[in-house]
C-alpha cells in the first residue's frame, strides 16, 4: 500500500505540492488529475524517490521510500523515455537490470509480454524504426517488466489506437489482480472513469476534490438530462429556473440542470410531445474537472 | 546497489567500444599514425620523392676547386638517405647553360679572387631548399679552405686544427637546470607530439560523458535511470566507463603506433636515421632521464585529471537539455585544454616566470603545464606535488559540490540559460 502523507514541495518560494495526503491500496487504481502545472509530475517524482519532500512523508508497504524499495516501482512516464538507439531487447533488460532483475529472467518475462502486445517480431529492432505507438508499448513493458507493487502511469494511452489501448487495458488489469497499486495519470477522463475507483485532482499543487469516483460524481449536484424527441419546447425548457444550457448531441439534446431537483421540471414540460428518450445522468468526470479547475484543459 | 554500479559502468562502456563513431574513429586513427609513420614510403610510392636528385654543373675557372667541392658534397650527403647531388663538371658557357637552366640543376661558378682566393655563383631558377643549399653552402666553404690551403702553402695538418670545433665541457651548477641547452629543441619536438595523444583523450573523455548524459537527458531516460540508481552512482559508473575507455583507447594508440613503426621497418625494428638522431639528442638532451623521473608523478596526474576532466564534464552535461547546450558546455572546456597545451608546449618562453608557475598548478592545466616546466626545469618535484595535491583538493569538492549540482541538473528540463541554471542548481537545498 502506498500513503502519502501531508507532503509539501517548494521550489524556491514557488509552492508546488501543498499539502497532498492520499492512500492507495494493493490492487487499487487511483488517479492523480490536474492541468498541467498542478503538480502531478512533481507528486509523481516524490514518490519516486527523485525528489525530496519538503515536509511530509511517503510509505510504501510501511517503510519510507528510498532506493532500497524503488525496485519495486514502476513509472511510465509521459514523454518517452527510452534510449531509442537501443534494440528493443537491450532497452527492456538495461531497465530489468536497473530494477534488479537478472538477465535471463528478463528475457523470459520479456518474451510474454511481447507475446501479449502482439509485437514480438520486434524483440531486436531498434527503438527509433518502430511507431509511437509500439514505443509506448515497450515503454510500458520496461515499466512492469519487474511485476512492480506500485505503478504508476502518467498518460500510458499517448499514442495508442484503441486495440491497442484494449491491450494494455487488459495487461492493467491483469497487474492490478496481482495485487499491484496503480496510480493513473491522464487528459482524457474517459480513461479515468474507466479505470479509477478513487481518484484526486489537483489544483496548485492542492488537493481539490479527493474520493471514490461514484461519490465525487453523485455528490456534484449537477446534472445532465438526454432527450430524443420531436418538435420540443427547447425555449420553454431553457426557461425553466435551474437550467443552465442546452446542447444539441447528435439526433439528441442534453439539457444541464444545477440539481436533480430540477428534472420533474423539465419532464413536466415535454411529456405531452412525441419523445424516445429521457434519461438523468450524472455529470461527466470532464464535467466536473472542467468545474473544479475552472477552465478548459486539453 | 554495488551490482547496479558495475552494470551502468560495463553497459556504457560497452555502448561507447560497439559504437560507431568509435570503430569509424578507430580506423580512422590506424591509417592517419601508419601512414605518417610511413610517409616517406607513401609519397615514394605514388611518385613523389623526398630524395629528390639535385643536378650541381660546376664550371671551374680555378681549375682546382670542381674536385673538392665534388668530394665535400659527396662526404656531406653520405648518411642522408633523403637527399641526392649530384655533381659534374661542365664546360660549356655560362650563359648558355644558365639559359637552359633545369629546375632541378644548380650552376655553380668558380673564379679567381685575389683577395678571398675563390668565389663562387650559385645560380638556379627557383629557390633551392634549405638543406640542399646547407649542404652547397657547406661543400663551397670547404672548396675554399682547400683552394686558401693550396694557394698559401699552408700545412693541412695546422690547418685542420685550426678549423676544428673547440672541445667544450659544458657545467650546470643548478640542479634546477637543464644539462643541455638542446633541451629546448627536444622540448619543442618530441614535447608536443608526447601530450598530443593525451590532449586528444581529453577531448574524447569530455565528448563521451557529455554525450551520453545528454543523451539520456534528451530521450527522457534519465528519470526512469535515476529513479532506480543514486545520481552519485550514475555519475561515477560514466566517469569510471568514460575514464576506462581513453585508458583503452590511448592503449590503441600505441599500438597503431608500433604496428606504423614495423610497417616502416618491415619488420626489422631498425630505426630510421632522422629518428635515431632525434632520440640520441632526446637521450644526451638528459629529457628522457627527466622524463622517467617524473614518470610515477606523471601517471598519477594523468589519471587525476582524467577524472577531474569528466567530472566537470558529467556535472556540466547534466545542466543539458539539448545538443546546443552540450556543445555550450564543451566550449570553456576545450579552451581551457587547449590554453594547457600550449602553455606546455611555450613553457621554455616564460623563463622564470612567476605566472607560468603558479599556472603548473591549477587543475585542469597542471597536467599538461607542469611536467612541460619540469623537463626544462623552471619546476621541482615539490611543485608537481603540490600540483597532485591542489588536483586531488579539486576533485574532492567538485565530488561534493558538483553532485549537488548533477542531482538537481539530469531533472532539470527548464528553458533558463544553462548558466544560471548551473548557478541556482548550486544553491539549490535539494541534496
Amino acid at each position: 500500500m502506498l500513503q502519502v502523507k501531508n507532503i509539501v514541495k517548494y521550489y524556491g518560494k514557488n509552492k508546488a505540492v501543498d499539502n497532498l495526503s492520499f492512500e492507495v491500496k494493493d490492487g487499487e487504481i487511483f488517479g492523480l488529475l490536474g492541468e498541467n502545472g498542478a503538480g502531478k509530475t512533481t507528486t509523481f517524482r516524490i514518490i519516486m524517490g527523485l525528489l525530496d519532500a519538503t515536509e511530509g512523508e511517503v510509505l510504501l508497504d510501511g517503510k519510507p521510500i528510498d532506493y532500497s524499495i524503488t525496485d519495486k516501482i514502476g513509472f511510465v512516464t509521459e514523454e518517452r523515455s527510452l534510449l531509442t538507439k537501443m534494440t528493443v531487447k537491450e532497452q527492456i533488460i538495461f531497465y530489468g537490470v536497473l530494477k534488479g532483475m537478472r538477465e535471463k529472467d528478463i528475457e523470459c518475462e520479456l518474451k510474454k509480454w511481447l507475446k501479449e502486445f502482439q509485437i514480438e517480431s520486434y524483440e531486436n529492432r531498434k527503438i527509433k524504426e518502430l511507431s509511437k505507438g509500439n514505443q509506448q508499448k515497450i515503454q510500458f513493458i520496461s515499466a512492469v517488466i519487474h511485476h512492480p507493487k506500485l505503478l504508476i502511469l502518467d498518460e500510458p494511452f499517448t499514442g495508442l489506437d484503441p486495440i491497442n489501448v484494449e491491450l494494455m487495458k487488459k495487461a492493467i488489469y491483469s497487474l492490478q489482480k496481482e495485487g499491484c497499486s496503480i496510480i493513473f495519470s491522464s487528459h482524457q477522463m474517459e480513461h479515468i472513469e474507466n479505470f479509477c475507483e478513487k481518484l484526486i485532482i489537483l489544483v496548485k499543487g492542492k488537493a481539490i476534490v479527493d474520493g471514490y469516483v461514484k461519490d465525487i460524481k453523485k455528490d456534484y449536484k449537477k446534472k445532465n438530462i438526454l432527450i430524443r424527441g420531436e418538435n420540443l419546447p427547447l425555449k420553454e425548457i431553457e426557461k425553466i429556473k435551474g437550467v443552465t444550457s442546452i446542447v444539441k448531441q447528435k439526433d439528441e439534446y442534453m439539457v444541464k440542470i444545477e440539481e436533480e431537483s430540477v428534472a420533474p421540471k423539465v419532464f413536466a414540460k415535454i411529456k405531452e410531445f412525441p419523445i424516445t428518450k429521457y434519461d438523468v445522468t450524472e455529470a461527466t468526470l470532464n464535467e466536473i474537472f472542467i468545474a473544479k479547475v475552472g477552465g478548459v484543459h486539453e | 546497489m554495488n551490482n547496479k554500479f558495475w552494470y551502468l559502468t560495463k553497459q556504457s562502456l560497452r555502448k561507447k567500444l560497439k559504437s560507431k563513431w568509435f570503430v569509424g574513429v578507430n580506423i580512422m586513427l590506424l591509417v592517419v599514425i601508419v601512414a605518417l609513420i610511413n610517409i616517406n614510403s607513401i609519397i615514394a610510392f605514388f611518385g613523389g620523392d623526398f630524395s629528390e636528385k639535385t643536378k650541381v654543373l660546376v664550371i671551374d675557372n680555378t681549375e682546382i676547386s670542381y674536385s673538392v667541392f665534388k668530394e665535400s658534397i659527396e662526404e656531406l650527403i653520405k648518411e642522408d638517405d633523403t637527399k641526392e647531388i649530384v655533381v659534374n663538371k661542365t664546360k660549356e658557357p655560362e650563359k648558355q647553360i644558365s639559359k637552359n637552366l633545369e629546375d632541378n640543376q644548380v650552376l655553380i661558378v668558380f673564379d679567381n679572387d685575389e683577395t678571398s682566393f675563390v668565389t663562387a655563383k650559385v645560380i638556379s631558377n627557383e629557390k633551392i631548399d634549405n638543406t640542399t643549399y646547407q649542404y652547397i653552402s657547406q661543400g663551397l666553404n670547404t672548396a675554399k679552405t682547400s683552394v686558401a690551403l693550396i694557394k698559401t702553402n699552408t700545412d693541412p695538418v695546422l690547418l685542420a686544427k685550426i678549423s676544428s670545433p673547440m672541445d667544450t665541457e659544458r657545467i650546470v651548477l643548478s640542479d634546477e637546470k637543464n644539462v643541455d641547452e638542446n633541451m629546448e629543441m627536444v622540448m619543442g619536438s618530441i614535447f608536443p607530439t608526447l601530450i598530443l595523444p593525451f590532449f586528444m583523450l581529453i577531448i574524447f573523455l569530455v565528448q563521451m560523458i557529455g554525450g551520453e548524459i545528454c543523451e539520456e537527458k534528451t530521450t527522457k531516460s534519465m528519470e526512469i535511470i535515476i529513479s532506480n540508481v543514486s545520481p552519485k552512482t550514475h555519475l561515477l559508473s560514466k566517469v569510471l566507463s568514460s575514464n576506462l575507455f581513453v585508458i583503452l583507447q590511448g592503449l590503441l594508440l600505441v599500438i597503431y603506433a608500433a604496428i606504423g613503426i614495423l610497417i616502416s621497418t618491415k619488420g626489422q625494428l631498425s630505426i630510421d636515421p632522422n629518428v635515431d638522431s632525434l632520440l640520441t639528442a632526446t637521450v644526451e638532451s638528459g629529457f628522457l632521464d627527466k622524463i622517467l623521473t617524473l614518470l610515477p608523478a606523471i601517471i598519477i596526474m594523468m589519471i587525476l585529471s582524467f577524472l577531474a576532466y569528466s567530472l566537470i564534464a558529467g556535472i556540466l552535461a547534466s545542466m543539458t537539455t539539448n545538443m546546443e547546450d552540450f556543445s555550450q558546455i564543451q566550449t570553456p572546456i576545450m579552451l581551457v585544454l587547449l590554453a594547457g597545451y600550449y602553455l606546455a608546449i611555450m613553457a621554455g618562453m616564460f623563463d622564470g616566470s612567476t605566472f607560468i608557475r603558479i599556472l603548473s598548478y591549477v587543475p585542469f592545466l597542471s597536467c599538461l603545464v607542469s611536467p612541460s616546466l619540469y623537463i626544462i626545469g623552471q619546476i621541482n618535484m615539490i611543485d608537481v606535488l603540490i600540483s597532485i595535491l591542489v588536483l586531488i583538493v579539486t576533485i574532492f569538492i567538485m565530488i561534493k559540490y558538483g553532485l549537488r549540482i548533477y542531482k538537481v541538473g539530469i531533472l532539470n528540463y527548464s528553458n533558463e540559460k544553462i548558466w544560471s541554471r548551473f548557478a541556482k542548481a548550486l544553491k539549490s537545498k535539494d541534496m
